[in-house]
Formats: structure tokens, C-alpha cells, sequence
């Protein structure tokens, strides 16, 4: 399963609507067997839905977004999974290996937001 | 004189308490240290929650990643004000905010942290928007309910890449609302093309969308691309879709389902990245209903449609239009109009507006011909508005009594403005003295008794004499 992860230095990057830098991992057996980086324009979300289609990507998880990128990525298919915070490699991590994102990774006051988006996308 | 108590030890904390600016400071980690009452209230998120956590993590500012306020404080020692940003909160709503920045630093000048104040602007967006009560997009400039709900979607049917079917009367800007679809779209950096339908007969509308090959009909002696070939990754505007043959349509909706085409005289068929936006000045529901539209097609163009509603229904507009109308033409024409007198905006108001937004637009025109600054006046209208008009208000007028109408009024409000000069006045007009005379006979004007040459030569005179 391929996963993509906006990405600020070794964080996730706060705002969806302000990033700039991708990461797109392959999940294989609990193990992240491949990544790869790309940017993107946040302005034009379903130019990125378009591309992680393309890219067989499934899930994308992000920090803070708004309504309308949210609404046109979770419109295209894609698992959003939004309002996650901390180290791009520790969220990979637990994500990777089937542990529950909430709520270590939730961003602060976030907590209801990201139950309301999709119960099942943080496990 | 009694010296004043010493302030308590806690007065900066009711005071922070106390504001309705958002308040936080960070340390050299950016995590947060303090958060005031407002912060909460502002972000939505509890003092217990955010203590302690990383500042972007609670702030959550498009300016974080790339531009962070706090950070250049801190780096640069000095104080910024007033920077204009949004936040995202948890109901992913953007909340627009203003942000000052300042370095914490010890008595010793040494910078411990930083402090960020934020101010929710939202409310004084909303107010400017309902004083002002405008939208616009592109050159859609409304204050309409409807016209709003439309506006407030076409950002995600821009985005999408469905065809798109624009309904409305003539005049109501549906190639600007087309133009705006393409303009917010994926797609802005690419062709924009409108097509009349309806101006083209069918072996030549297909010609001009699809192309030909050299040979494939006599005179074609080379090959030459259609529209769906040059607006690769474009957007196409179908105007009048109603209006075509049937033998066109089922051209059309193979285009739109393959996502390929076939020139004329050609056997090979050409990809085509196009989207198509259709429009019509009828129902063409009804037109399916009554077999002159195939349905098949209607279907496909119908995935997201739009209603422009007709100027008569949204009178609101009206002064907005005609503001936006004066400042472009003040541009274009290098002229100082200001607007129009209330008079005019009494008649323009009254008006029923059979050629919606583009009669206004013409009206306007036409008294920039007449006008060149101040406000336009009811003599600078078409002389079916003007209180000069010969016309009785309740009847409509032939057009070839209209515009000739309008030229009288032209004409004696250009002979008034020139002191009755018939010599100026044709020059102002852009025609020969002996055409004025021609004209002023036939429309049969009636002229003062004062000649403007003998006016000023007067006037001359008396100068010289005193």
C-alpha cells in the first residue's frame, strides 16, 4: 500500500494549505520498502488527487487543512487523514505498523475533528 | 503627595486575561510557555492543551512553515506589527488573523523567547463584505444571493474537470463565467476558446473544432488544426449549443465519451485533453422534451449546471455594475467619470433590461461618448432614458426611431457644450460641418437663436473693448 505524508524537514507539515513537499512511502508487511519525494502546489488539490491516483497512492495524511482541499481529496477516493503532528518517521512508523495515530499524533484540540473525518483512518 | 501602592505581581496576568487579542509565548524550542483566554477562544484550543506543545502545532498559520513571524522576531531582535495571515482551526475552517510579534528579552537585553498577539479578523472581513456586500471573480462583480451560491461553488467545479452546461438569457455573462471556470482552474495556464455555435454552419463548425487534412474537401490544400487541437489542455466554450444540428451533437457527444477526435478527410482519430463547457440561452431541457436536442448529449453536457439569473432579477447589482463598468471605461478611455447622479441611477434602476448586463454596459458606453468627466447625467443617455427624449416613456420605440433618437441627443447635447459652435460641435463629433447641418435638418433639431462663433466673438469683443 503506498502512503503519502506532506512533509516539513522531519516533520509533517503544519498546514496542508501551505505545503509544498511530499513523501510517498510503500507499506509492505509492516515494513516501508519504498519512498520517494515530490512537490506539489496545495492550491490545486485535485492536480495532487490526479497524481497520487495515478501513483496508486491511498492514503494521505497531512496536518491542519481546510474545507475545500479536504473536500476534493476525500471526493477523489483518497483516505484523508488530516490534523497529525510530530516526526515524519515515527507517525510512518506506528502508521506502518497498524498502531492507532490518535492520540499521540493529533494535533492539539484536534481530536474530535480527525473522529468526525473517518473513524477507521487512524486504526 | 501619597506615593501609589506597588502593582501586584499578577497584574500582567489580568491584564493578558483580560484583552480580546490572542496572546502566547514560546521559548527557544517554539513551545508554548503562556496562552491567554483570547488565544483559546481564537484557535478553539485549551491553555492545558497547548502548553508545552510546539507553537505550528497549535497555531497552525499558513505562515509557519515558510515565513514564521516569531522566528525572524527572534532572529532579528526587533519587533513586527500587524501582519496579516490565517489559521486553520479544527473545523478546517481558515480564520483570517492579524499577527505582531515581539522578542522576550531579560534585563540584560539577553532573548529569551518570543511573544505573538493575533487578532481574530474575521469579523471585520465579514463587515467590509456586507458593507461592501460584493463577490467578485474574474470581471463578476455581484452582491446577488444567487449570483453568491454561485460563486461560492465554482471553485470546486473549477477544480473538478466536468463539463460544465451555462444557462441564461442573452447578456447575462456566460462567457465570463465560463472564463472564470477556466481562470480558477487547474487548467488557467492553457488556451481559452469561445465558439459560436450558432454563428457557423455545420460542415464549417465541425472544420473549425476537429480541423481538416489537406484534400479532404476541394480548396483544402493543407492541413489545418481545429480548435480541439490547438486548445490542448484547455478549455473550449460551446455557446448556443442549442442551436446545432443533430448531426453535430452525435459528433460531439462521441468527442466528449472518447476524449478523442477525428479531422475532416482524416481516419486516424487524435487524442484530446479538452474541457467543454457548454451554454445556451434556453432551456435545453425543453429542447430535449421537444426532440430538437439529443438527450444522450444532454445528459453528458449536464453533469454540473449553472443558472445565470437575467439582470431584471438581480437589480441589486446594478449600481455595483455600473461602478465596475465606469472604472474600466475610465481606464480605456482616459477619461475622469465619477459615476452616475442619482437621476441616472433612478433610471437605470427602473429599467427592465431585456439584453441584461451587456445593454447596461452599452448605455454606459454610449454616455462615455458624451461625457468625459463628472457624473454621468440623464442628457448623456440614450434617448430612450432622457428626460429629452421625444419619445413617450411608455412606448417602445422602433430602433430606427431610437437611434436616431440618441443622435439628436447627441448631437444638441455636443452643439450645448460647445456654446452652440456648429463648427466645434462637428469636430467634437467627428464629422463635417456640412453632415452636422445635414443631420440637425433631418432630425429636425430645433436650435437657440445664438450662434456660437458670433457668441464668443462677442464676447471678444467686450474683452478688448474694456
Amino acid at each position: 500500500m503506498k502512503v503519502a505524508i506532506t512533509i516539513w524537514g522531519d516533520r509533517i507539515s503544519p498546514v496542508f494549505d501551505a505545503a509544498r513537499r511530499l513523501l510517498i512511502v510503500t507499506i509492505d508487511q509492516g515494513h516501508i520498502i519504498n519512498r520517494e519525494e515530490a512537490t506539489f502546489d496545495p492550491e490545486q488539490p485535485s492536480n495532487l488527487t490526479k497524481a497520487l491516483i495515478d501513483q496508486e497512492v491511498a492514503v494521505l495524511i497531512c496536518g491542519a487543512v481546510s474545507q475545500t482541499p479536504a473536500a476534493v481529496i476525500t471526493a477523489s477516493g483518497i483516505r484523508l487523514i488530516p490534523f497529525i503532528t510530530g516526526k515524519v518517521e515515527r507517525v510512518l512508523g506506528a502508521y506502518a505498523q497498524g498502531t492507532s495515530l490518535a492520540p499521540a499524533f493529533i494535533m492539539p484540540g484536534c481530536l474530535g475533528a480527525v473522529f468526525e473525518t473517518d473513524s477507521s483512518s487512524t486504526h | 503627595m501619597p506615593r501609589p501602592k506597588p502593582i501586584p505581581d499578577n497584574v500582567t496576568e489580568i491584564i493578558l486575561e483580560s484583552i480580546s487579542d490572542g496572546v502566547f509565548t514560546v521559548d527557544h524550542d517554539w513551545r508554548i510557555m503562556s496562552f491567554n483566554r483570547a488565544a483559546e477562544e481564537i484557535t478553539g484550543i485549551r491553555r492545558e492543551e497547548a502548553i508545552g506543545r510546539h507553537c505550528w502545532e497549535v497555531f497552525r498559520a499558513n505562515m509557519c512553515e515558510s515565513d514564521c513571524a516569531l522566528k525572524r522576531t527572534m532572529q532579528e531582535g526587533s519587533t513586527l506589527t500587524n501582519t496579516t495571515t490565517y489559521i486553520v482551526n479544527s473545523q478546517k475552517k481558515r480564520i483570517p488573523i492579524t499577527v505582531s510579534t515581539a522578542p522576550l528579552k531579560s534585563k540584560s537585553g539577553k532573548i529569551l523567547g518570543g511573544v505573538e498577539t493575533f487578532r481574530d479578523y474575521s469579523l471585520v472581513e465579514a463587515l467590509r463584505k456586507r458593507l461592501d456586500g460584493r463577490i467578485q471573480m474574474g470581471d463578476i462583480v455581484s452582491r446577488n444571493r444567487v449570483m453568491h451560491e454561485m460563486m461560492a461553488i465554482l471553485p470546486m467545479v473549477a477544480e473538478s474537470n466536468s463539463t460544465v452546461l451555462l444557462e441564461g438569457e442573452t447578456g447575462t455573462g456566460k462567457e465570463l463565467l465560463a472564463r472564470a471556470i477556466h481562470n480558477a482552474s487547474p487548467r488557467k495556464e492553457k488556451p481559452f476558446v469561445a465558439i459560436n455555435c450558432s454563428a457557423l454552419p455545420d460542415t464549417l463548425l465541425e472544420s473549425e473544432l476537429f480541423g481538416y487534412k489537406s484534400g479532404a474537401f476541394t480548396h483544402a490544400t493543407r492541413d489545418k488544426p481545429g480548435y480541439f487541437e490547438v486548445t490542448q489542455g484547455g478549455t473550449i466554450l460551446l455557446d448556443e449549443i442549442g442551436e446545432t444540428s443533430p448531426a453535430f451533437q452525435v459528433k460531439l457527444l462521441r468527442v466528449l465519451e472518447t476524449h478523442a477526435f477525428t479531422p475532416l478527410g482524416s481516419v486516424r482519430q487524435v487524442k484530446s485533453d479538452v474541457r467543454v463547457i457548454a451554454a445556451t440561452n434556453r432551456r435545453l431541457a425543453d429542447l430535449v422534451a421537444e426532440g430538437k436536442f439529443r438527450p444522450d448529449l444532454f445528459y453528458r453536457i449536464n453533469v454540473v449546471r449553472m443558472v445565470l439569473p437575467p439582470l431584471r432579477n438581480r437589480k441589486e447589482d446594478i449600481p455595483l455594475l455600473i461602478e465596475h463598468f465606469v472604472e474600466r471605461m475610465n481606464l480605456l478611455r482616459a477619461k475622469a467619470v465619477t459615476g452616475v447622479d442619482p437621476d441616472v441611477l433612478r433610471v437605470l434602476m427602473c429599467h427592465d433590461y431585456p439584453g441584461n448586463i451587456r445593454e447596461l454596459e452599452n448605455i454606459i458606453e454610449h454616455a462615455f461618448v458624451l461625457c468625459s468627466a463628472g457624473p454621468i447625467e440623464i442628457r448623456h443617455l440614450p434617448g430612450g432614458f432622457g428626460g429629452q427624449s421625444p419619445l413617450p416613456r411608455d412606448r417602445t420605440p422602433p430602433l430606427a426611431q431610437t437611434l436616431n433618437s440618441t443622435e439628436a441627443v447627441a448631437i444638441l447635447n455636443t452643439l450645448k457644450d460647445h456654446g452652440y459652435n456648429r463648427l466645434a460641435a462637428a469636430k467634437a463629433l467627428g464629422m463635417h460641418k456640412s453632415t452636422l447641418f445635414r443631420k440637425i435638418k433631418k432630425l429636425g433639431i430645433h436650435l437657440p437663436d445664438i450662434d456660437g462663433r458670433s457668441a464668443s466673438g462677442k464676447q471678444k469683443t467686450s474683452q478688448t473693448t474694456d
